[in-house]
């Protein structure tokens, strides 16, 4: 009895903390692009906003009706905002941490700024529910694993899974990996670093995108200011965490989802150990922070103290410029 | 056909590039201008009407002030940072920090006001310190990037912000549900003034302390190198990870002690989910502006200050904040393109070889 309680809070927790994560794996499959061909981009709060926003506008300004219309429509506006920030570090070779801030605040004012008008407004045209496996699994076990909308498993299995057999199987892979981890060399053989820096930061840009607007056509489904909240930070720190490799990334956002709907589930039920219902709900909200940073203490910390943790580098050349005359 | 393309300068002249990334900040700024324009705002009116609000009257200056002392704070805290190469985007939350710990002793302890305002500045300095201290050890011993471990905790500190002022520490005896007790000893005012307190000396004090420090002392001297060239720090004989910890907790108590001062300004002896009001970000900007340079600090950070004013007068008249949040991202890009535009010069390839290539 006391078994099945505990299952049954489990199965609910993990139902919920599969949507509440989907934003944050794919903000940290966006920011995974880009860096490993060397390009950091800080702007992910920002390009969550961009995205999100210029979904709403497709769908309740434009009246678009498929939800992946609106989708892509997120997906290009947050893929030309990361063009912006391709031209700045890639071309002009501006200092990536700068220019990344300044898109993580532009954003964020510009998105707010477009979503004035429409505070609070439903979004209609939403995913629906995709159900995988049929009769196959039983009733908590199919409403935790297998009852979303069709983009939690194109970000939870199909976009990491290719992401993996791409970057570590293919040729084109190997190469975008050198772009990140030593540009000369990959310049020498004949790749482009411009050219795929630029490409990969305008596409993981867009992957980024695709979060925020997933955000407002699923999850929340409206549109309110800073509709990031934090994601996008914890996205960057996911990628830490996931030492840039693209299916670990999706259990580190998953971590951050956990302890996001813990918070949810503690309000909504009232719990109240150690604290009253509503100090827990306040303590509960920090705790993602937390668990997060603890995150990508602990694998450095256990890295000093010697414990082997398998390759957790960052690539060698992330954030920073390369011109052809200064190797 | 003659082609131009991007080389790079053997030597960048460090005043040439602050001035560059002042031009950058105000080419930015005409762009908003521009923007603005462009999506039916009259950005000369905007701009008179700022300027207005601002000379127009003592009141004009004076807001101008106390927007400057949080904006100062966090901007010295960065920039003392920078010099280092440390990006501390954390100092909202140290600021905060600051703030929670001086009002709990505030609320908390009964003397003489100057006795308790020391403890509370204490307090502050210490609590913004303790703030930023797990981000520091794992700079400095494990090697972890302080950006976003720092980031993180703004998140978390405003959080603790909040449940104060609703839980708590909440002001039970106000109707105010969100905000909490009131500290009942201010710092002295300025003779003079309306509204100000002594709080406006206290960031050009430790302007003048960081910029006697870097100029003639061995440790500010050791920064420096550190953050010329780390590795060549070390071969030199300079312990970088004690520097580290000691500059990250340094920023970390400037921008604490940012807190605690702004409980003196007028309507803000209380803490509540608007406290911060973005001064960790504000005061970011104007240290990446100033480069690291401490007098660059206290200009930029005073014109910034009036901007920000000017940006909350002109929110009542329908500019919203989220313009000014846009306007700050442009401007953040404009000052990153002309930090770089120092460095590169345009040359006309097939024309002779450069004389610094022939120098080389």
């Amino acid at each position: 009895m006391t078994f099945a309680l505990i299952e049954n809070g489990f199965l609910s927790l993990i139902s919920s903390a599969i949507p509440a994560s989907t934003v944050v794996v794919l903000a940290a499959l966006g920011c995974l692009v880009g860096e490993r061909v060397g390009v950091l981009n800080l702007g992910q709060e920002g390009l969550i906003g961009i995205g999100g926003v210029y979904a709403v506008i497709a769908v309740v300004t434009w009246g678009v009706g498929s939800p992946w219309v609106a989708l892509a429509i997120g997906m290009a506006a947050a893929g030309i905002a990361g063009l912006m920030f391709a031209v700045a570090v890639v071309v002009f070779r501006a200092s990536q941490v700068l220019v990344g801030l300044a898109l993580a605040l532009g954003g964020i004012g510009l998105s707010n700024q477009l979503g004035t008008n429409r505070n609070g407004v439903q979004v209609r045209t939403q995913f629906s529910e995709f159900s995988l496996g049929g009769s196959l699994v039983d009733g908590g076990v199919r409403e935790a694993l297998f009852a979303h909308d069709p983009m939690v498993y194109v970000a939870y299995v199909l976009l990491p899974l290719t992401l993996w057999f791409i970057l570590f199987r293919t040729r084109h892979g190997m190469n975008m990996r050198a772009v990140g981890e030593n540009p000369a060399a990959a310049d020498a053989v004949g790749v482009s670093v411009t050219w795929s820096r630029i490409g990969y930061s305008v596409l993981g840009a867009a992957i980024s995108g695709a979060g925020g607007a997933y955000m407002v056509l699923s999850f929340t489904p409206t549109w309110s200011p800073d509709i990031a909240r934090g994601r996008g930070w914890v996205a960057l720190a996911v990628v830490i965490f996931a030492g840039w490799r693209p299916v670990r990334a999706v259990f580190g956002a998953l971590l951050y989802g956990t302890m996001f709907s813990l918070g949810l589930t503690a309000q909504a039920r009232g719990w109240g150990f150690l604290f009253n219902a509503t100090d827990l709900a306040f303590f509960l909200s920090m705790l993602p922070f937390l668990v997060t940073l603890a995150a990508i203490l602990l694998p450095a910390g256990a890295a000093k103290i010697g414990k082997r943790v398998r390759s957790t580098a960052a690539p060698a050349a992330l954030a920073i410029p390369y011109s052809r005359e200064e190797r | 056909m003659s082609t131009y393309r991007l080389e790079r300068r053997l030597e960048v002249d460090t005043k040439k590039q602050a001035l560059t990334r002042v031009a950058g900040a105000l080419i930015a700024m005409a762009v908003a201008g521009l923007v603005l324009l462009l999506t039916g705002r009259n950005s000369f009116k905007i701009l008179f009407d700022g300027l207005e609000a601002i000379f127009g009257s003592q009141r004009g200056l004076e807001g101008v002030a106390l927007r400057a002392i949080p904006i100062l704070m966090t901007a010295l805290a960065v920039a003392l940072s920078l010099r280092m190469k440390i990006w501390n985007i954390g100092s909202g939350g140290q600021f905060l920090m600051g703030a929670f710990a001086a009002l709990g002793v505030g609320i908390h302890v009964n003397g003489p006001g100057w006795l308790v305002l020391i403890l509370m500045a204490l307090a502050a300095l210490v609590a913004g310190s303790l703030w930023i201290l797990v981000p520091a050890l794992a700079r400095a011993y494990w090697d972890v990037n302080e950006i976003i471990t720092t980031l993180l905790l703004n998140f978390v500190a405003a959080q603790l912000v909040t449940w104060a002022s609703i839980g708590f520490w909440r002001d039970t005896e106000a109707a105010v549900i969100q905000s909490t007790k009131r500290v009942p000893y201010r710092l002295a005012e300025l003779p003079g003034t309306d509204s100000l307190t002594i709080a406006l000396l206290v960031p050009f004090v430790i302007a003048l302390v960081l910029f006697w420090i870097f100029r003639s002392t061995t440790i500010g001297f050791e920064i420096d190198t550190i953050g010329g060239n780390a590795r060549a720090a070390a071969f030199a004989g300079i312990n970088v990870r004690r520097r580290i910890l000691l500059v990250m907790l340094c920023t970390g108590a400037i921008a604490g002690l940012g807190g605690m001062l702004q409980l003196s300004a007028p309507g803000a002896r209380q803490l509540g989910p608007g406290y911060e009001a973005q001064f960790g970000l504000t005061g970011f900007i104007v240290a990446a502006l100033a480069g690291g340079a401490m007098m660059g600090v206290l200009v930029g950070g005073t014109f910034i200050a009036s901007m920000f004013f000017a940006g909350l007068v002109l929110q009542t008249k329908g500019l919203s904040v989220y313009i000014i949040f846009g306007i700050y991202g442009l401007i953040l890009t404009g000052v990153a393109l002309g930090e770089m535009a120092a460095r590169y010069r345009l040359v006309r390839v097939g024309d002779a070889v450069s004389s610094e290539r022939v120098a080389s």
